[in-house]
């Protein structure tokens, strides 16, 4: 009776949900070309960047990268909360909670050594790969947010490799790191304010080639930012290393 | 690029500057420098873009608004920003109820420096819902606000925070999809994100494409309404609100519920196809008081009753503000019945706020939620170290408030919402609604009696102190709540003044203390006893517990956004 009643719910849904979305999915209309042809011509120009997915996101959009950027990092702060709280909480409170219990939460216990060799080996090859889809993210496709989370993957790699911990591994430094270039991509995104180009305005519009630089500065920082706050998440969702 | 430009977007980014920096010296510094640097960076954040908005007052009353695009880039392709009242009312709106909250967190709990930064993000985020006028930009801000609420909703240390806060992720999150599909839709016809030129794109329609258009406005309508939680929307309201710790519940019905909104303003203004979605809308307001109200009566825990009560209050806003776009914003009822919405937004929350901390407080300190079984919660506060019963009366306060006797707010926003309502199907409902309100406040406020079996509390050594902080935040809510009602034609007229600056000079404010409106309150009063006599008779407590097991599952939350999506889109049909 419940089981029907919760399938006959589920396929009302559905059934609303996919009548409501069709005409919009379906409609034959011819895509707009206004802002495409504005952008192949005026977005080399406007922010200096070759890449013309660059100029978007971190020039006409940059806003938007903004609070993208602000929703990752609160929603990793909730779960490092989450993880942090559950880590205290006391096993007699019997709370929905979304992590295993902590016995079974033991850091090692998936931990061979062809896991090691490999993920040791690969962890720089794949870190620089990381900095150089960063660093380029101007002139080819990537940029801070892709090179983030490779230079993430490749700190957690250098985690699982390694018995003893690195600086690279170790919680506190990647969150100052983390909050540092927080702290820098707030001021660059303000300090247009200064140099009369306005909120989020390329402060260093001076020459014709100089201005890809704050394209580049904006990647470097976003991609630090999300690197290390998905790596702090990652090593404390494998046991927490905090406290060694 | 000039200087008001530049304050305009103070509100933005100062919050953004401060919450950087407190988190930078939470990772860098001792803790006795965080304290300083959450003190000095709420006081940048917050109180400091304020008094440079309030300095934008006089341009928005002479040129309607302002506007200005990020980064100074053209207007075709870069995000377009438009200051206008509306964008100072929500801005005043969300510092209003946030700094007092953000006090009595302090010692109460979640009072920690992450605390801080995510406030101060939830404020960057609100202010830039109030002033976006780019379709896309609006949804990453209200993702941002939505992703600070579930963040501080987890904060809650009842069991089941968690899981209120991820009913409300996964039903938002979901809805937000829907969001981006209708800004992708009206994005394919009209090949713009930016208000102004979505809506000249639209006038151009014909044939296949006005459906094309109204489905689009349809999903981007409805997951905001979610947010609002007008009826079928509103399941997840009551865990969400009631598990969270106090501060956060006070802010999450004061503010959040509000911005989306009033932000939806703009929405309903791009087509006239949209603002044809308005009546049902506030139909749907109206029912939603006086179904919340009853369903309000019928809760045992203290915070589910409270948290009841903000849908309830949400049908009055929604009711008024879905009448105003019917009659069209820039005419005179249209007007003042958005003033009317506005205000009721406002005073609700502030004795929201206020009753939801004083609650919290209480309960907390009796270590009791239960309505039914609590008594002598003042007895109890006394224990904490209480001197002043400040508690109890800041809450009599809040209750007179939300039961609307004068004089305090409460009173003159219901009777300007009831008022401009007059003669329609709506106002016969929200005057139910208002009787079932005082019922239940007269419920609710049992907790202070003296109990009969006097508790007994395990002696203390030591005399334990009340924090200062508690109740400076109770006195600040409290006086604005009082301060608003003893000036409500001042403020009346600040809001219509903002909203539309020619009404403010036509309005008259002579129908408050008229005999009918005296009378009906007086009325509406004595209705309220004689339901809450109903209510504690046998009969009546039988069918309250019906009521109150009356609770939706995860899979109703999804059945009352497609529900709600149906019946929309079968009435635009």
């Amino acid at each position: 009776m419940k089981r029907t009643l919760f399938i006959i719910k589920l396929i009302f849904i559905l059934l609303i949900l996919a009548l409501a979305i069709f005409p919009v999915i379906l409609s034959s209309h011819s895509w707009p070309v206004v802002s495409r042809d504005y952008l192949y011509e005026n977005a080399l120009s406007d922010t200096g960047a070759v890449n013309t997915v660059s100029s978007i996101y971190l020039g006409y959009r940059a806003m938007d990268t903004l609070g993208e950027t602000l929703v990752l990092l609160v929603s990793i702060t909730g779960t490092m909360g989450i993880l942090i709280n559950l880590g205290r909480e006391n096993e007699e409170e019997e709370a929905v909670s979304f992590s295993l219990a902590p016995e079974k939460r033991a850091t090692n216990a998936q931990r061979t050594h062809l896991l090691e060799v490999v993920a040791s080996k690969l962890g720089p090859v794949v870190l620089l790969f990381g900095f150089y889809v960063m660093l380029y993210g101007h002139i080819s496709p990537g940029g801070g947010f892709q090179g983030g989370v490779i230079v993430a993957s490749a700190i957690v790699f250098l985690a699982l490799g390694t018995e003893t911990q690195t600086k690279l591994t170790n919680t506190n430094v990647l969150g100052r790191i983390e909050s540092l270039s927080f702290l820098v991509l707030i001021i660059a995104a303000t300090s247009g304010v200064f140099f009369e180009s306005g909120f989020f305005g390329n402060p260093i519009k001076s020459g014709s080639s100089l201005s890809a630089n704050f394209i580049i500065l904006l990647n470097i920082i976003i991609g630090l930012k999300v690197g290390t706050s998905i790596a702090v998440m990652c090593i404390a969702m494998m046991g927490g290393r905090r406290g060694h | 690029m000039n200087i008001t430009h530049t304050i305009l977007f103070s509100p933005v980014f100062l919050p953004l500057i401060a919450a950087a920096g407190i988190l930078f010296i939470k990772s860098f510094c001792p803790t006795s420098i965080r304290r300083i640097a959450e003190y000095l960076g709420i006081l940048i954040g917050m109180v400091l873009p304020l008094l440079l908005v309030l300095t934008l007052y006089p341009i928005v009353q002479n040129q309607g608004y302002i506007e200005t695009t990020i980064g100074g880039y053209a207007k075709s392709i870069g995000i377009v920003y438009r200051f206008d009242g509306m964008s100072l009312l929500l801005i005043l709106l969300a510092a209003a109820i946030t700094l007092p909250s953000w006090i009595f967190s302090r010692k109460e709990g979640p009072g920690h420096s992450y605390f801080t930064a995510l406030l101060l993000i939830q404020n960057s985020s609100i202010a830039a819902i109030g002033m976006t006028s780019d379709l896309f930009n609006l949804f990453v801000c209200l993702e941002l606000m939505g992703v600070t609420a579930y963040v501080l909703i987890a904060t809650g240390k009842k069991a089941n925070a968690a899981y209120a806060s991820f009913s409300y992720l996964m039903i938002s999150s979901s809805a937000m999809v829907f969001f981006l599909l209708g800004t992708f839709g009206l994005y394919k016809i009209t090949g713009s994100l930016s208000y102004e030129a979505i809506e000249s794109g639209l006038e151009t329609l014909s044939g296949r494409d006005q459906y094309v258009a109204l489905f689009s406005l349809l999903l981007i309508i409805i997951p905001v309404l979610l947010r609002v939680a007008v009826m079928p929307l509103s399941l997840w309201l009551v865990d969400a609100h009631s598990k969270a710790p106090h501060a956060v519940s006070a802010l999450l019905s004061g503010v959040l519920l509000k911005v989306p909104l009033f932000a939806l303003l703009r929405v309903f203004a791009l087509s006239p196809l949209a603002s044809s979605l308005a009546l049902p809308i506030s139909y749907a307001g109206a029912a939603t008081a006086l179904i919340a109200v009853l369903l309000a009566l019928s809760q045992s825990d203290a915070k589910q009753l409270l948290a009841y009560h903000s849908i309830s209050q949400i049908g009055y806003i929604v009711s008024a503000w879905g009448l105003a776009l019917h009659a069209g914003i820039s005419t005179t009822t249209g007007s003042l019945l958005l003033a009317a919405s506005f205000f009721h937004a406002f005073s609700h929350a502030q004795f929201k706020a206020l009753l939801f901390l004083t609650i919290g407080k209480a309960t907390d300190a009796a270590n009791n939620r239960n309505v039914y079984t609590l008594r002598g919660a003042n007895q109890a506060l006394r224990n904490m170290g209480e001197r002043v019963p400040l508690t109890m009366l800041c809450f009599l306060v809040g209750a007179l408030s939300i039961s609307a006797l004068p004089p305090f707010n409460g009173f003159y926003s219901k009777t300007l919402v009831t008022y401009t309502l007059k003669g329609s199907l709506h106002y016969t409902f929200l005057s139910v609604a208002s009787a079932g309100t005082v019922a239940s406040f007269i419920k609710l406020s049992r907790i202070f009696l003296p109990s009969k079996h006097p508790m007994v509390f395990p002696l203390v050594k030591e005399r334990k102190r009340f924090p200062v902080s508690s109740h400076l935040a109770f006195i600040l809510l409290a006086l604005s709540c009082l301060a608003v009602g003893l000036f409500s034609e001042q403020t009346i007229l600040f809001i219509t003044g903002l909203i539309s600056p020619e009404e403010a000079q036509t309005y008259d404010s002579s129908f408050f203390f008229t005999q009918d409106n005296l009378i009906k309150t007086s009325i509406t009063a004595l209705a309220g006893l004689v339901l809450f006599g109903i209510a504690v008779s046998k009969p009546g407590k039988h069918v309250l517990h019906f009521l109150e097991k009356r609770r939706g599952g995860f899979t109703d939350l999804f059945l009352g956004f497609a529900t709600a999506l149906g019946a929309l889109a079968l009435f635009a049909w």
